[in-house]
């Protein structure tokens, strides 16, 4: 048996760590805007500040209802969403024998709360019976299709090394070298993928401006305010997975473990946050074409090397 | 509470559950309900699976589902004349093959469950049931699990030529469209 925290444990922990993260992503993003536009106020106390006062306008904000939608769906996207980051977040280790829970499928449990993501998001698009949150749901069911395998790949690679599916034996088996150095294309398409999982910047095809705000069109108030936060919960779910999957978890010198884990899972959100407001939006059709043509076949190079170098 | 106990209370839990969703199929009125409810139907299964320390299995079986009731929902839309999926529709055809093919296997079913001779020795809680899994799979099944693989294989890559961007009427990238008819043809005397 391996280890699990007790179930009460188990929930303050995850709804800490989400808290946490998901204030961390809006004061990265806050000053990778400002810093981008290089306009507006950029006093630390306003960047702080900030993400609770949008907080507070969405919760106060009247919510909007479309013609007929389906309300338990429409209700239901946000929490799944929010769940799911919460179900990645529990298997994330965050120092050698500390983690929320650590199955023995670790890795499988994760991939999974990935791959309902796609059912989150479609619910989401679908549900307010509105054209534009539809045409969104559709676009992220071909991107999120695309992006599986690719993910899957990337991921399982990471799971060589260790011999195991558990997250705690893949982070301890970087102890001598992290899978980033071991598999330099790995990190790359983990993070692709972990930007288009979870629909932001340049892979913000679902909840596009070009769709008006996509499935979040109709969403006004706490609809909008749970599916932010569930959006950026599950940005830092991907992040600390990324961490501890390919930058060697807590490894590190002087500082302790969960520190070391901290400062990585930072790191990583930085990047991917960032991407907001560096990299342009791509477009649907190439970028489907691209992770079948171009993602899926290094994502097998990845693997292969990384099993040949096993033998 | 006890660990067994909580244990059944969560099989009967997740057993009623797959049960009142998966006939919550049959009485939806819209095709991306109905894929959502089968979805839902499997993941009281898949849990059930863990629950039977078969985790690996029980993991995987929610994973695939996720994917697949997806690629059922857009399809289905795909095909109807009903782009949203949100209009009410009729879901069941066939009243009368369908009651008796339903009884018939639940009868099947039954008997199964009632006559057959299953094992019953709970596994100890030190074994690994993934890397057992792992070693049956590419030990005595290896040549089993490699044929599957290749056929897997085979129909993936079959299936992306199929779907492939080169349409009959076009590149799929640029909108592959039907072209007019040829109106000329029909003009001349």
């Amino acid at each position: 048996m391996r280890a699990y925290l007790e179930p009460g444990a188990a929930v303050g922990a995850v709804a800490v760590a989400m808290a946490v993260g998901v204030y961390v992503v809006a004061v990265i993003d806050g000053t990778a805007g400002r810093l981008a536009g290089g306009t507006g106020r950029s006093d630390l106390g306003a960047v702080l500040l900030d993400p609770l006062r949008t907080v507070a306008v969405l919760a106060t904000q009247r919510r909007r209802r479309t013609e007929r939608p389906d309300a338990p769906g429409w209700a239901l996207a946000p929490g799944l969403l929010g769940g799911l980051a919460a179900t990645g977040l529990a298997v994330v280790p965050v120092g050698p024998g500390a983690a929320v829970a650590d199955p023995s499928t670790g890795f499988v449990v994760f991939a999974t709360a990935i791959a309902f993501v796609m059912i989150a998001v479609f619910l989401h698009g679908w549900s307010p019976n509105s054209l534009f949150p539809l045409i969104g749901a559709y676009r992220y069911g071909a991107q999120a299709l695309s992006l599986q395998i690719p993910f899957l790949l990337a991921m399982l690679a990471t799971a060589l090394p260790a011999e195991s599916l558990a997250v705690m034996d893949i982070v301890q088996a970087q102890e001598d070298l992290w899978n980033v150095v071991r598999q330099p294309l790995g990190l790359p398409i983990y993070l692709m993928v972990g930007i288009g999982v979870s629909f932001w910047g340049p892979l913000n095809l679902p909840d596009g401006a070009d769709l008006v705000g996509g499935t979040s069109a109709e969403d006004a108030g706490t609809d909008r305010l749970a599916w932010e936060l569930a959006r950026a919960a599950m940005l830092f779910a991907i992040a600390s997975m990324g961490a501890a999957a390919f930058l060697g978890g807590w490894w590190g010198p002087l500082l302790p473990g969960p520190a070391w884990m901290a400062l990585k899972t930072l790191f990583l959100l930085v990047v991917m946050v960032g991407s907001r407001h560096l990299v342009a939006r791509v477009r649907i059709e190439p970028f489907v074409v691209a992770c079948w043509a171009v993602f899926i076949p290094l994502a097998l190079v990845n693997i292969f090397v990384s099993g040949a170098l096993l033998l | 509470m006890n660990r067994s106990l909580v244990v059944d209370v969560l099989f009967w839990c997740f057993a009623a559950g797959s049960v009142v969703t998966g006939y919550l199929v049959f009485r939806t009125d819209s095709m991306v309900r109905a894929a959502f409810w089968l979805l839902a139907s499997f993941v009281g299964v898949g849990a059930i699976l863990v629950l039977l320390a078969a985790e690996f299995l029980g993991v995987v079986l929610i994973l695939m589902m996720a994917g697949e009731m997806l690629i059922m929902a857009v399809v289905m839309v795909m095909f109807m004349m009903n782009p949203a999926g949100l209009n009410p529709m009729f879901m069941v055809h066939q009243h009368r093959f369908a009651v008796a093919a339903g009884v018939v296997s639940f009868a099947g079913l039954s008997v199964v469950a009632l006559t057959a001779d299953f094992p019953d020795q709970p596994v100890d809680a030190s074994v690994d049931a993934t890397a057992e899994l792992g070693f049956e799979l590419l030990g005595d099944s290896m040549l089993v699990f490699q044929t599957a693989g290749v056929a897997l294989l085979a129909t993936m890559i079959g299936a992306i030529a199929l779907a492939s961007r080169n349409g009959r009427f076009g590149t799929s990238d640029e909108g592959s469209r039907e072209p007019a008819l040829e109106i000329e043809e029909l003009e001349s005397p």
